[in-house]
């Protein structure tokens, strides 16, 4: 009986190319699989996460711009991106920066610091939009307890006024465009 | 009659979409045929009334029944009991053929949280948690968690669940065996390191597990590998210190390899081009030592340090690491110096033995004396001055010196021993 769930499940049609494809190999699940993550993602709307492009060429590579709603970073927007492991869902997915940051937990290569897509707290049944959401958290909220670039924690910890003056200047100078709506 | 009834339902039921409460009604209609018959001679006909709207005066013990009726209807065609069947008609607006539709729809199968597939149910599994998922995910997990080393420690799929996946589960949904070897094997490292009374020999590629009642910081000798450690932390035998310091004078030498390299590179053992006897530590004369060989090893604080200025403590406490670290690193240098002095010793022995200046059992007491030096790591100043001679003595042993070298050694093992029990009865 799983009555309980919403029926924002996989489309009819979705469903029909799985049950289709699936005796050719699993890599055409993983594929449906993607669409269908992609497609919870776009419906969803998501104001702080938008753009979302799937690489043609490899749908395991996913590129978004992460738009967030309160200072210092409001000024601009961030440019990530996603990249499915081969063995996705059951290992976690690794996300970076491609537009230059000024954070506590992102380092100067636009690695991110996000427990929970670390190897060791990854759980298979973690979608990608509830790891967009803790992305956004993270940006909007510094966890300067576990910093990647400690000379920002500290700054943020001890004078949080000159961090966000800092990090504002950073993004307005690094920041990509805002949408316009 | 029914049949019109139905008709004109239908076309009311578009009329009132919206409420849920007139699809109710119009149901029960279906029920009480009879009755609205008996109504309907004596109202105006349907067709001259514009105002006509067809509806009934029920008791609580009709709807009762009629709700009754439809429950038991779906617990026929569902196979469900009627708890489950009146909880998902309440759920779906008594909406019967809108749940029948769906069921049938589904089928006997659910979909997978984590591969979103539809499969059949008894293709699920799920842990007392009830986080459902099919049997391939579980697989597919079970073996990624293998491969990464990780097998007590795996839990239920499910976002921010911490149920534990136990091994009979574990081993139902694992298709490969060769992975279940692995899972027995590393499960079996992960239940070692957790016991309070076991302990894997630290000796490479060493298969020795040591087991003793208490967990002691004191000396495990491992028969197979000649392995020396401490058992309570497994790194080299550390006597006198206790385990945190050492594992803090470790991480500090390691953090400060660069002041290590540094100190390294600038402390010199001996002068091989004067032959000036001096000390390792204070450079200064040897002879000037006199009967306190060993004066200059205890760091002597500045008594005023309390009244200085923080730079000048941080300076302080800089120089007593370095000072520490010198005697640290000079004693890992005695050590490997005396190995070699143990190494030529034996050749020495070979030598005598080789020109029949003695037998082999006159000189084993040179060896003996030899690797008793090896002991002596972290050893304070009297020990220090007593293994020198030692040293001293063995470098420059001839046959007749065997009384003396003898009675040096029993000072030096004595010296030792008051050490190691002041340190032991922590």
């Amino acid at each position: 009986m799983a009555f309980h769930r919403a029926s924002s499940g996989v489309s009819d049609e979705l469903r029909d190319v799985n049950a289709a494809r699936w005796p050719m190999g699993p890599q055409y699940t993983k594929q449906i699989f993607h669409i269908h993550e992609l497609k919870d993602i776009r419906d969803a709307n998501l104001k702080v996460f938008r753009d979302i492009n799937v690489d043609e060429t490899n749908i395991l590579n996913w590129n978004g711009l992460i738009v967030p709603d309160s200072p210092p970073y409001n000024k601009g927007a961030f440019k990530i991106e996603i990249v499915f492991p081969a063995e996705y869902p059951f290992k976690p997915p690794k996300l970076t920066f491609k537009t230059k940051i000024y954070h506590p937990n992102v380092d100067e290569k636009g690695q991110i610091c996000l427990p929970i897509i670390s190897a060791e707290n990854w759980k298979p049944a973690t979608k990608t939009d509830q790891v967009i959401q803790a992305l956004v958290a993270l940006v909007n909220d510094p966890e300067p307890e576990h910093p990647l670039r400690a000379d920002l924690a500290e700054e943020y910890t001890k004078d949080k006024k000159k961090f966000f003056k800092n990090a504002e200047e950073f993004t307005k100078k690094h920041g990509e465009k805002r949408p316009s709506d | 009659m029914s049949s019109v009834d139905m008709k004109s339902q239908d076309s009311e039921d578009s009329d009132y979409d919206q409420s849920d409460h007139m699809d109710d009604d119009d149901d029960y209609g279906g029920y009480y045929d009879n009755d609205t018959d008996d109504l309907d001679i004596d109202k105006p006909k349907k067709s001259d009334d514009p105002e006509y709207f067809e509806y009934e005066l029920l008791q609580v013990e009709d709807v009762e029944r009629l709700l009754n009726e439809e429950v038991e209807t779906l617990c026929r065609s569902l196979k469900v009991d009627p708890y489950l069947a009146k909880m998902l008609l309440q759920v779906h607006q008594w909406n019967k053929e809108k749940i029948i539709e769906r069921t049938r729809h589904m089928g006997r199968t659910r979909e997978c949280a984590v591969c979103f597939q539809r499969l059949a149910m008894e293709m699920f599994y799920s842990l007392a948690c009830g986080h459902t998922f099919c049997k391939d995910c579980w697989d597919n997990f079970f073996q990624i968690q293998i491969q990464q080393g990780i097998t007590t420690g795996i839990e239920c799929m499910e976002k921010d669940c911490n149920i534990l996946v136990p091994e009979d589960f574990l081993c139902s949904a694992l298709s490969k065996p060769e992975l279940r070897d692995k899972y027995t094997q590393l499960s079996f490292t992960d239940h070692v390191k957790a016991h309070p009374e076991l302990r894997f020999c630290p000796g490479a590629n060493c298969s020795v597990i040591v087991r003793a009642k208490e967990p002691k910081s004191k000396r495990v000798d491992c028969a197979l590998c000649k392995t020396t450690f401490c058992f309570r932390c497994g790194i080299d035998y550390h006597a006198p210190t206790d385990c945190v310091t050492i594992k803090k004078w470790l991480t500090k030498c390691a953090d400060d390899s660069e002041t290590a390299n540094y100190i390294s590179a600038h402390t010199k053992d001996q002068c091989t081009k004067c032959k000036y006897d001096f000390c390792w530590m204070c450079l200064g004369d040897w002879k000037a030592h006199g009967s306190e060989y060993y004066e200059c090893s205890r760091y002597k604080e500045n008594p005023n340090i309390a009244n200085e200025s923080v730079h000048a403590q941080a300076r302080e406490a800089l120089k007593k690491y370095l000072f520490y670290f010198e005697r640290y690193e000079n004693h890992a240098k005695s050590l490997k110096l005396e190995e070699q002095t143990l190494l030529k010793i034996t050749s020495r022995i070979q030598d005598k033995v080789m020109n029949q200046a003695g037998t082999w059992i006159d000189w084993q007491y040179l060896l003996d004396a030899a690797s008793l030096l090896k002991k002596f790591e972290y050893q304070q100043a009297q020990l220090e001055a007593e293994v020198e001679n030692l040293s001293w003595k063995i470098e420059r042993a001839e046959i007749t010196d065997r009384g003396d070298l003898e009675n040096q050694m029993d000072v030096a093992e004595k010296r030792r021993q008051t050490l190691l029990k002041d340190f032991l009865e922590i």
